[in-house]
């Protein structure tokens, strides 16, 4: 298949029409002039039609799971079902206001107490929060949680390290620093984490240990439960990244693991769309430690009617507007029900073997830094490209010409210009072996070629560097950049 | 099994074969026993119109907001989306794409982004904007956050009037470098900020921050807030600003705003509950590198044409780890592109009339209400947009605003904080003008009022 996405010279929107008018809109009478706006808006006056035509055209200069395989590692870019998105827009979910008495929001309520229930089968953790807005939002919040729990214990003053592994997600480290924590990294082993390291580096200060399971190499973590003893034996608590939670559904479950709290994300596991970079939801899951503090409000069921509970006087209170991206949660439960007990054990098994399937084929053309039994990804390194003056990111940018969507690049860090793959159940043995054979004709292309790619997408490859040393991050920039260059 | 997982026949057998080996079990064999899991618990799965059918049952118990005269608002707004809107944001080359690491495959979304950063520019006439945050009250948190890394001090301010769960929202984003908040107090008259005490505040040199949100938590405008920046000096100022208001209103920038944040989900996003919503971000180009989020810049290909990419990320969570500017990963990008579709199609003339019509049916319903026995309508002598808050001087909020319900009216929201622990405060409601209500609605919700005043204030 030769692939030619859509190039079209579209203007931008205010270029499509003559400049917008300065004059002030019509003033409110009760609005004291002052604060009344002396200028309009400088936007463009467009015609319906003009609108849905340049944004239908720049949808088609983009890649979406809808048109390509898109195996970004620690992404989970799995279909998102279209019946998630039907249910998700009828009327009973988009057209209510989180504002609305409880009596006339009882099945939204339910529905979130339903999904809060599955989830807590599916981690293990007996209580649910459905408020933070994505992966990184719950970690943060989780960490808020840990350190309101050594706060009433006395303990704060002195817990105040985070340990995470090298091969962790930026989102933790960062999260840490943003609860007020100082991190530490743990250099890991043949890619899973020192045990000999952790011990060392457990202490009195230690608020909590940071951990990814399967890890962001794809590899089970497989000390887990000694990790879960060491982190434990030195007062501290065990946080579940669960950005990889789809390799391990029905086989183990973070709390079995030993973990004390967990966020997950329904924009991975459970197939809610990643819309270009978000929305996303996250959860918050907690056991007994923790589950105090979880935000408020909580869903609670008494006897058939659904309400919202406030009274948790221990909660660390609201980390976002309302009660979750309740859109989602929609989507989630769906697609949850629709698998039921079977469909999601067979989802990671299904993950799983594509993936060990993919990274069998892809290991012939580059080594595969670590064991070769992996969970839903794996992670390839494009060291040996250097030779022939080629990097990791050539290759990335080869493929897409391919009209597949390249691997997450550059990450793990620990491994030299890493590629990761990601493989989700949704995709078919034709679609990785596919991939597989794009894959060998990017990789055995001239090293001009590669550096010249992609030829074949809307446009062609992107000056970085110079969005980075001259930023234009908006119209007005560009504008004043065209007065600047007029100007002699 | 959902045909969504590949199962064709013979398919698993061959990937098996091809790995060597006889069951998929293998694949776990790294998971330890005692680790392990049996049943979760969970039902079986169920067809697509099964789903369908049980989701709908649920869905039906709730009454949407069609159903009722709605005068509900806050940061969350019911406004009719032309359906143009979700058009194009059902495109599923946008939603089901990731976020555009790979920028020359992703010009579509990633040109979207930098048009929706532009607009927001337009509106609040600051230099920068980033490509969105979670909502406007992690929008208010990272802005904290902010001011913290540009200016020394340990106190930031905030308006008495912030509704409750942007004020715990705060606290929150606050605690993590043990900073505090604190709330600023309203004159009881006009809800006015109390400009003595912010400069008192800001004499003791530890304010590296002062929130003001435009129209306040009461509805209202505060013209203090105009004067703000002259009082506070180089202490950073940030402004919350309702973008519907920002049609009609002087840019937080001509005033003195160094970051502007806001809740966008009013520019075409269904209400959905609560979520998702759109945080909106800007702030002067100064602070650029101090800014968290996705931003997207402009650039060009090696061929030299036009083109877009997702920059700066030197002060991104995946770079700089511990060290970056935000810990944010996942945004709120296809509300960004609601936001810039709903701007471009209503356009700025119909932003601007609109907000006028959304103001003159607020101030019709407030003149309604105004002469009702028990009822203070508006509740503070200030001018206002499209929303006010009443106060009840006798009953409660719930007992009235049952009332109202029961004539089918959603008539605004209490203000309250509603845990337990919180401090007793006056019975006040937010009511707002929404496009869907027509004069009989006002007429309605009035004579629903005087009723209400007439029974003495019972439900």
């Amino acid at each position: 298949m030769t692939f030619r996405q859509a190039r079209y010279d579209e203007p931008s929107i205010w270029d499509m029409t003559v400049p917008p008018p300065t004059a002030p809109p019509p003033g409110i009478t009760t609005v004291p002039e002052r604060f009344r706006r002396k200028k309009a808006v400088q936007w463009p006056e467009l015609a319906e039609p003009e609108v849905v035509r340049h944004y239908t055209r720049l949808s088609q200069m983009n890649f979406g799971i809808d048109t390509a395989f898109y195996p970004l590692g620690s992404c989970t870019m799995k279909y998102n079902p279209k019946v998630s998105e039907l249910l998700a827009r009828r009327p009973g979910a988009a057209e209510i206001h989180p504002n609305q008495p409880e009596a006339t929001v009882q099945g939204a309520l339910e529905l979130t107490y339903r999904l809060e229930r599955i989830l807590s089968k599916v981690t293990g953790f007996p209580e649910i929060s459905l408020q933070p807005g994505a992966g990184a939002h719950g970690e943060y919040a989780a960490l808020l949680m840990v350190r309101a729990y050594f706060r009433d214990r006395g303990e704060l003053p002195l817990r105040t390290e985070v340990l995470l592994p090298d091969t962790a997600h930026g989102t933790n480290p960062a999260s840490a620093s943003e609860a007020g924590f100082t991190t530490r990294e743990i250099a890991s082993k043949d890619g899973c984490v020192d045990l000999a390291a952790l011990r060392a580096a457990v202490s009195k200060r230690t608020a909590c240990f940071m951990l990814t399971n399967p890890n962001t190499a794809g590899l089970f973590e497989g000390e887990i439960l000694e990790i879960a003893e060491t982190v434990h034996a030195a007062g501290g608590l065990l946080y579940y990244d669960g950005a990889n939670l789809n390799a391990i559904l029905g086989v183990t479950n973070p709390a079995r693991m030993g973990f004390d709290v967990a966020h997950l994300n329904l924009h991975k596991t459970f197939a809610t769309p990643h819309g270009g970079g978000g929305p996303g939801a996250g959860v918050l899951a907690a056991g007994e430690k923790l589950a105090p503090y979880l935000p408020v409000p909580r869903v609670a069921k008494t006897g058939r009617r659904f309400r919202l509970d406030y009274d948790r006087p221990k909660s660390i209170g609201k980390i976002k507007t309302a009660y979750g991206n309740f859109g989602l949660d929609v989507r989630a439960y769906a697609f949850a029900v629709s698998h039921g007990e079977e469909g999601l054990k067979q989802a990671s098994r299904r993950a799983v073997l594509n993936s060990n399937y993919l990274g069998a084929k892809l290991g012939k053309f580059l080594p595969r830094p670590f064991r070769t039994l992996v969970k839903h990804e794996f992670v390839l390194s494009g060291a040996p490209l250097h030779e022939r003056g080629v990097r990791t990111l050539d290759l990335a940018k080869r493929l897409l010409d391919e009209g597949v969507h390249a691997p997450t690049v550059y990450f793990p860090s620990l491994v030299e210009e890493s590629l990761m793959v990601e493989p989700p159940e949704t995709e078919s043995k034709r679609e990785l072996d596919h991939f597989a054979e794009a894959f060998e004709r990017a990789i055995h292309d001239t090293p001009e070629n590669l550096h010249a790619a992609p030829r074949n997408l809307s446009v062609t490859r992107i000056d970085e560097v110079r969005a980075a040393r001259e930023p234009r991050l908006s119209w007005k920039d560009l504008r004043n950049a065209a007065v600047k260059v007029e100007t002699p | 099994m959902p045909r969504w997982i590949s199962d064709e026949p013979g398919e698993e057998a061959a990937l098996l074969e091809a790995l060597g080996i006889p069951s998929v079990d293998a694949l776990f064999a790294d998971v330890p026993k005692k680790a392990r899991v049996g049943r979760m618990g969970l039902g079986a799965g169920r067809e697509e119109p099964e789903v369908v059918h049980d989701v709908d049952k649920l869905l039906d118990r709730n009454r949407p907001l069609s159903h009722f005269a709605t005068f509900l608002g806050g940061r969350i707004a019911y406004r009719y989306a032309p359906a143009a809107v979700d058009a194009i944001v059902s495109r599923s080359e946008f939603y089901t794409s990731y976020t555009p690491y790979q920028a020359e495959a992703s010009q579509g979304m990633l040109r979207a982004l930098f048009e929706f950063q532009s607009l927001w520019v337009e509106l609040t006439g600051l230099d920068v904007a980033n490509a969105s945050l979670y909502d406007g009250a992690t929008a208010a948190g990272e802005a904290l956050l902010l001011c913290r890394r540009i200016h020394e001090g340990n106190r930031f301010l905030i308006p008495a009037s912030l509704p409750w769960e942007e004020k715990s929202v705060l606290a929150n984003y606050a605690s993590g470098p043990g900073l505090r908040v604190e709330e600023i107090p309203f004159d009881a008259r006009t809800g006015r900020l109390d400009l003595d005490f912010i400069r008192k505040a800001v004499a003791s040199k530890e304010v590296f921050g002062v929130l003001a949100d435009v129209p306040n938590g009461f509805g209202h405008l505060d013209e203090g807030v105009l004067d703000l920046k002259s009082i506070i000096g180089d202490v950073p100022l940030v402004v919350a600003a309702d973008p519907l208001s920002l049609s009609v209103l002087e840019p937080p920038g001509e005033y003195g705003a160094d970051v502007v944040v806001g809740e966008g989900q009013g520019f075409g996003i269904s209400p959905s509950f609560g979520g998702p919503l759109l945080g909106l971000f800007a702030c002067r180009k100064e602070h650029l590198r101090q800014a968290p989020g996705r931003i997207v810049g402009a650039t060009v290909d090696s061929e030299g044409r036009p083109a877009y990419t997702l920059t700066l990320q030197t002060r991104e969570q995946h770079i700089r780890r511990s060290r970056a500017t935000s810990n944010i990963c996942t945004n709120q990008s296809l509300m960004a592109l609601a936001f810039v579709v709903y701007a471009s199609v209503v356009g700025p003339r119909g932003l601007a009339t609109l907000q006028t019509s959304l103001a003159e049916k607020a101030r019709t319903l407030a003149t309604a209400l105004g002469g009702i026995d028990g009822i203070q309508a508006p509740r503070f002598d200030s001018p206002y947009l499209g929303e006010f808050s009443i106060e009840l001087t006798r009953g409660n909020s719930s007992d009235f605003l049952d009332r109202l319900r029961r004539r089918r009216i959603l008539g605004g929201h209490s203000l309250a904080d509603p845990r337990p622990t919180a401090p007793k405060e006056p019975e006040r409601i937010l009511v707002a003008a929404t496009d869907s209500v027509s004069e009989k609605d006002i007429q309605r919700y009035a004579t629903t009022a005087r009723a209400w005043s007439s029974a003495g204030g019972r439900s």
